[in-house]
């Protein structure tokens, strides 16, 4: 049958290493899968992934117009030829039948989840309509932008078009804000985002603070951090669980949760008073060491370890493990920062650590980010803002980045300093992403008009009058992507397969509704290839080569580390790193970090931690075929000595309550050593509440529901989420 | 020990469940019909040549052998999985695989037990056959009767016998791992093939002499049961550990420590009923109650019998062959 | 002919499960059925824990059970060592799932055949690796020629002392686990 059989192969070269291996590769996976069809015509699309934020390159093999497999595309740093569980199940989003397939108009009552079909022309005058009343009756402020991810950018541009500075998302507050905020109080620089600069496949210690890395699926990442296990590095978790990374750590410490400023005081403390610095580098390159020398006096590892419960032998050693192999060694500056209140002043410790080791610039340490600079394409300038973000309000001083999501929904609900009446909701799930969901349900109660633009019917998603379908990253072009890894390099997104139904990519979303609202200038493009073909000019990149290999590096533009011919500079305004902060000190805060103790819960109570599955990116995911059937629904952590005494067995369900006597959905207990008995872990993203996720629906414990409480970080106004407490009812 | 394991397929995770009732039937069958054909052979042939046409005293059982292993076929092809696939077992043959083995044996034993069958009909019962050309053949297959006999008595213990070789040929599974599981299963379908003969026969003397054979088998197999058993608790961790599910009195075992109860049970009441018959002085016909007590232990060695091939197919799905000793027990 | 082997070094087995889902869509796996998974093992008292993380698959045995007992030779050891399935011979009679003391197969739910890891073998062919060691974030699973002495397997065999799953079953896998052995604090 393999001879008779007739194959028209048609083959979109990549022109990659080995590709002319992948030529040959055709017949047999043909076979495999069962196509009968006399014709295959087998594509392989490089692209750039987006099932979660990393973004790393990936190439499509599509077989009659049908993605059929996901890899990882070998020129792209982020990915290197490798993709994780999400990257590997992209068709499930692409192929699942529970997406947003038309434009949908609210017909009942918001959350009612009744919805008429409606043509996008319909669905788009019904928004404009609405948009320009609202304006004009509240001004354009009163509109506003929650986003994630790459549609974002777009509806940017259209609210910033429109007049509105009210933009913000999630990812600073709820999630780096503090830290990147805290290393620029330091460095004058955050030290990356998507990758992270941490150059951890050189490091000779790492330690990281809650950063776990394998649950936390960054590709590379996570590629440089096994690197660096594999070669033998010293590895030092930090952390009230047993992560994964934990069980490849040297060091486990098995920190009191809210005390890891702390520990990072103590280290300080030994690695100042024992000399485990370089004097003349801390002489040339820092500003204020005497000062934090005087600051950090108390903390000592005794001290710490009332604080901490890590034995003060441990803090000590593992302090003198960094300062040994210094500067080779990193500090991790990790990720999700939003646990306290008080996290810039733990992210300055951090980088103040990174700083005392001598990291930044330094092989094995935190490397500097390419300096080239690519000039942008000149467009129309987007009109003054009469008024003042509500997003980046006075108070906050050092709130900044993509702005406050929780200051917007404030202003909201109160209409102070003035009213917000429309929320334009792009690719994130407001209600499972901001902490307090009354105050989220509030907000929304409070708005004309919640226009979503979104894959999937996320909870978020079907609370909205207007909800406007959106491609996946696999049908739809996007802006070209920077990746600052060691070398600068662009990736191109293009569509893998054409969209299915009825849904098209948010550059046309925002460029229709433009149209609408009489900005189109703001969009200076047929489609969105246009643009991408005038930047790919602008920086001298061939782009249909770009299309063929999806990745084209800037030459040139790696300079890693610091040297003999690369001096330390920083980017602070006295060039020096900066130990003791006069910016902070201005607007009276600690300008050296100090420790402040953080509310311990109550008798019978354990402090509710949240964090990832490695199979799983936040909300969006769960529905996933080829990842949901790997984790179905969350467990919840429960220390084997507080099952035993609460009578849990592993495997049964409980129900959480907190402190304000919120319930969960019931959740699975894992009851488990590893982890501490003063808190329970719950992975994020579960128990989704729409009915139109058909496997998501009301799986596992939604641990926003639980968050019911939050402190605001009073230096940059970012939400801290670890300050809720929870008991376990045994499920009746 | 903590244990999370990611894609897991249902056919093997907690435990292997591949085979069920069906395939227990079918043991129990197959064994049945080993044991019919083996002991109707040895009623056909301990006979003294004295009648001219050398007649078969045991006809009823050879004749319904065949399609009991028929029946048994039939679960087979209800548990495979693609059944019209099912030729495949007779395009080729595999001389590792006992199976294979199987399907061709069982493959011969049906045709030749059927004529065996035919060759112990009498005159005088050949009404029985029905259509003519089976009479005809029944005529013509009378004077083989003691050479099928015999042929027939071999095939009897290799159908009684490769069940057995099959599971022990598990490498994976400690509970049938074991060389006396063979063993076991020919003795259990030698002692059921009496028991069914004891229940057919017309003839006192039959009777009678099937349930002395029977006291023989059933003692032997409470022991092989007992050595087996003491076999895998003296073996490796895996092969103790895959008999514990019969002897853990919890509701999870149920099932299994039951089954040990019922046949300490089953099996000595046999003894002491069978005892009871041989002892006895027997009058040239039988009482009913006595025939009520001798049919009643036949059935109790046939349920005995069902529920060790029950048991073990079950059980010896329940444990595979580990590394690390799991904390169940 | 090669003789192909896998090598997992479980240290840097970082468990994120990347290989359980490109093997699956690589190889178009039935829903809820696997090829390879991921065990991971705790073990110890708080703060004493050890993590194992094994990634487990077919062995694809120099010895293989699973062939010995197929009775219709629908299980076969391949040129290449590696233990394959015709499926047009397969019967579904599942004496090979009993044999496979790695638990590696299941049953096709819509075709009723036995399958399991194939090692990728149509990618084999075509000069690529295995679908989970092509995207192995660790770098954990590592594939390659025996017979090469300069092959990536035979160099790690030759550096690092290798245990293979259940010896005592007379298997010879030709999957082979590098792990670490202690952990000083």
């Amino acid at each position: 049958m393999g001879i008779s059989r007739r194959e028209f192969i048609k083959y979109a070269a990549l022109g990659l290493a080995g590709s002319a291996a992948l030529t040959t590769e055709v017949f047999k996976p043909l076979s495999a899968m069962g196509l009968d069809d006399d014709r295959a015509i087998v594509k392989h699309i490089p692209t750039v992934c987006e099932m979660c934020f990393w973004m790393c390159g990936a190439v499509g093999r599509v077989v009659n117009g049908r993605l059929v497999k996901l890899e990882g595309n070998p020129l792209h740093p982020k990915s290197r030829g490798r993709l994780c569980a999400r990257g590997n199940a992209g068709m499930g989003l692409l192929y699942d039948p529970d997406r947003l397939k038309a434009p949908l108009i609210r017909t009942g009552a918001r959350g009612e989840n009744r919805y008429k079909k409606a043509s996008w022309d319909e669905a788009l005058n019904y928004v404009a309509d609405r948009i320009t009343k609202i304006k004009e009756k509240y001004g354009p402020e009163a509109i506003a932008l929650f986003a994630h991810g790459s549609p974002g950018s777009y509806f940017f541009d259209l609210v910033l078009a429109m007049g509105s500075p009210n933009i913000s998302f999630p990812s600073f507050s709820q999630c780096l804000g503090a830290r990147n905020v805290g290393y620029e109080l330091t460095f004058g620089e955050d030290p990356g985002s998507g990758p992270e600069r941490v150059d951890m496949e050189n490091s000779r210690v790492i330690a990281m603070f809650a950063t776990h890395l394998g649950e936390n699926m960054h590709n590379s990442q996570v590629q440089d951090f096994t690197e660096a296990v594999g070669r033998g590095a010293k590895l030092i978790v930090v952390d009230p669980r047993f992560s994964t990374a934990a069980g490849k750590a040297d060091y486990w410490l098995q920190i009191k949760p809210g005390t890891d400023l702390a520990l990072m005081l103590a280290w300080l403390h030994v690695l100042i008073y024992e000399k485990w610095y370089d004097e003349d580098y801390i002489k040339k390159y820092t500003e204020g060491f005497e000062e934090l020398k005087k600051g950090v006096k108390e903390y000592t590892p005794e001290w710490a370890e009332k604080e901490t419960e890590i034995p003060a032998r441990l803090i000590a050693e593992t302090a003198r493990e960094l300062g040994r192999y210094r500067p080779n060694v990193v500090v991790h500056p990790g990720r999700h920062y939003a646990w306290y209140g008080n996290d810039t002043q733990r992210a300055r410790a951090n980088a103040l650590l990174n700083a005392v080791l001598g990291t930044w610039g330094a092989k094995g340490g935190i490397y500097l980010k390419p300096q080239v600079k690519l000039p942008s394409l000149k467009g129309k300038p987007f009109p003054e803002t009469e008024k003042e973000s509500v997003a980046i309000p006075d108070k906050y001083p050092f709130a900044g980045g993509e702005g406050l999501t929780n200051e917007v929904r404030r202003a909201t609900i109160t209409g102070d300093p003035y009213p917000i009446k429309a929320w334009l909701v792009v690719g994130t799930n407001l209600v499972k992403t901001l902490p307090n969901q009354k105050e989220t349900l509030q907000a929304i109660k409070n708005l004309d008009l919640l226009v979503s633009i979104d894959v999937m019917p996320m909870d978020t998603t079907m609370l909205a009058d207007v909800i406007l379908p959106e491609t996946t990253y696999l049908e739809r072009h996007d802006e070209l992507k920077k990746v600052y890894a060691k070398s600068l390099g662009i990736a191109l997104r293009q569509p893998v397969v054409k969209p299915l139904f009825e849904v098209k990519p948010a550059w046309w979303i925002a460029k229709e509704l433009a149209k609408r609202l009489g900005l189109e200038d703001y969009f200076p493009y047929k489609h969105l290839e246009d643009k991408l073909r005038k930047q790919a000019k602008l920086w001298n990149i061939d782009y249909d080569k770009l299309q063929r290999k999806g990745y084209h590096v800037i030459p040139n533009s790696a300079k890693p580390y610091f040297g003999p011919d690369n001096p330390p500079k920083f980017k602070t305004e006295s060039g020096k790193i900066n130990l003791y902060s006069k910016e902070l000190e201005a607007y009276g805060f600690d300008p050296i970090p100090k420790y402040t103790k953080v509310e311990q819960p109550p008798q019978g109570y354990m402090r509710l931690l949240y964090g990832r599955v490695p199979m799983h990116t936040f909300t969006r995911s769960i529905n996933n075929k080829w990842l949901w059937e790997l984790e179905k629904e969350n467990h919840v952590w429960i220390n084997t000595e507080v099952a035993r005494r609460l009578n849990i067995k592993d495997g049964e369900y409980v129900v959480l309550e907190n402190q304000d006597g919120i319930r969960s959905n019931k959740v699975l207990a894992k009851v488990t050593e590893r982890i501490r008995k003063d808190c329970v872990f719950l992975p994020h993203g579960f128990g989704l509440m729409s009915k139109r996720l058909s496997r998501a629906y009301l799986k596992g414990a939604d641990d926003q529901g639980l968050i019911t409480r939050y402190r605001i970080d009073p230096i940059t106004g970012v939400t801290g989420m670890r300050v809720n407490f929870v008991k376990i009812v045994k499920e009746a | 020990m903590e244990l999370t394991i990611y894609g897991t397929n249902a056919l093997t995770y907690p435990h292997l469940h591949i085979w069920d009732w069906k395939i227990a039937s079918y043991l129990f069958l197959g064994g049945l019909t080993g044991g019919a054909l083996v002991m109707s052979a040895i009623a056909n042939l301990r006979k003294k040549k004295t009648e001219p046409h050398d007649k078969a005293c045991c006809v009823k059982v050879p004749l319904i052998a065949p399609f009991i292993l028929l029946l048994g076929m039939f679960f087979i092809f209800l548990d495979v999985e693609r059944k019209l696939n099912s030729f495949w077992f007779y395009l080729t043959f595999q001389p590792l695989s006992p199976m294979s083995w199987g399907a061709w044996g069982v493959g011969a034993v049906i045709p030749i037990s059927f004529l065996y069958g035919l060759s112990t009909v009498p005159d005088e019962l050949k009404h029985w056959l029905v259509f003519d050309f089976l009479k005809k053949w029944s005529k013509k297959l009378n004077p083989y009767m003691r050479r099928l006999a015999v042929i027939n008595f071999i095939m009897g213990i290799f159908v009684g016998i490769y069940t057995g070789v099959l599971l022990s040929s598990f490498v994976a599974r400690p509970l049938w791992n074991s060389a006396l599981l063979p063993i076991l299963f020919l003795n259990s379908a030698l002692s059921t093939g009496a028991a069914l003969v004891i229940i057919m026969a017309r003839k006192n003397e039959v009777k009678l002499f099937f349930t002395k054979v029977d006291i023989w088998l059933i003692l032997s197999e409470i022991t092989l049961i007992a050595l087996f058993f003491y076999g895998h608790y003296t073996s490796s961790a895996s092969h103790r550990e895959s008999i514990m599910p019969f002897f853990t009195l919890s509701n999870e075992f149920f099932p299994y420590w039951i089954s040990i109860l019922l046949l300490s049970i089953i099996f000595p009441l046999v003894i002491v009923l069978e005892f009871l018959e041989v002892k006895g002085e027997h009058s040239e016909r039988l009482t009913g109650f006595e025939k009520f007590r001798m049919n009643l232990s036949a059935l109790l060695v046939l349920v005995g019998g069902f529920i060790i091939r029950m048991a073990l197919i079950y059980a010896g799905q329940l444990i595979k062959m580990t590394d690390k000793i799991a904390t169940k027990f | 002919m090669p003789k192909y082997a896998m090598v997992i070094d479980q240290r840097r087995c970082i468990g994120c499960l990347a290989c359980i889902v490109a093997c699956k869509r690589e190889n178009h796996v039935p829903e809820e059925h696997y090829r390879t998974r991921v065990v991971e093992e705790i073990d110890g008292k708080a703060p004493k824990l050890r993590m194992e993380l094994r990634s487990e698959l077919c062995n694809h045995c120099d010895n293989p059970p699973c062939v010995y007992n197929c009775p219709t030779g629908a299980s076969y050891k391949d040129k290449d060592g590696t233990v394959q399935i015709n499926r047009k011979k397969c019967v579904g009679c599942k004496a090979c799932i009993a044999a496979c003391p790695y638990d590696a197969r299941y049953i096709n739910p819509e075709h009723g055949y036995a399958d399991k890891c194939t090692f990728c073998q149509h990618r084999l062919k075509a000069g690529k690796e295995p679908a989970c060691v092509a995207t192995c974030i660790g770098k954990s699973r590592v594939f390659g020629d025996l017979d090469d002495p300069s092959s990536k397997v035979s160099k790690l065999l030759r550096e690092y002392s290798s245990w293979v799953r259940l010896p005592e079953a007379g298997t010879h896998p030709r999957v082979f686990y590098i792990r670490k052995q202690s952990r000083p604090e």
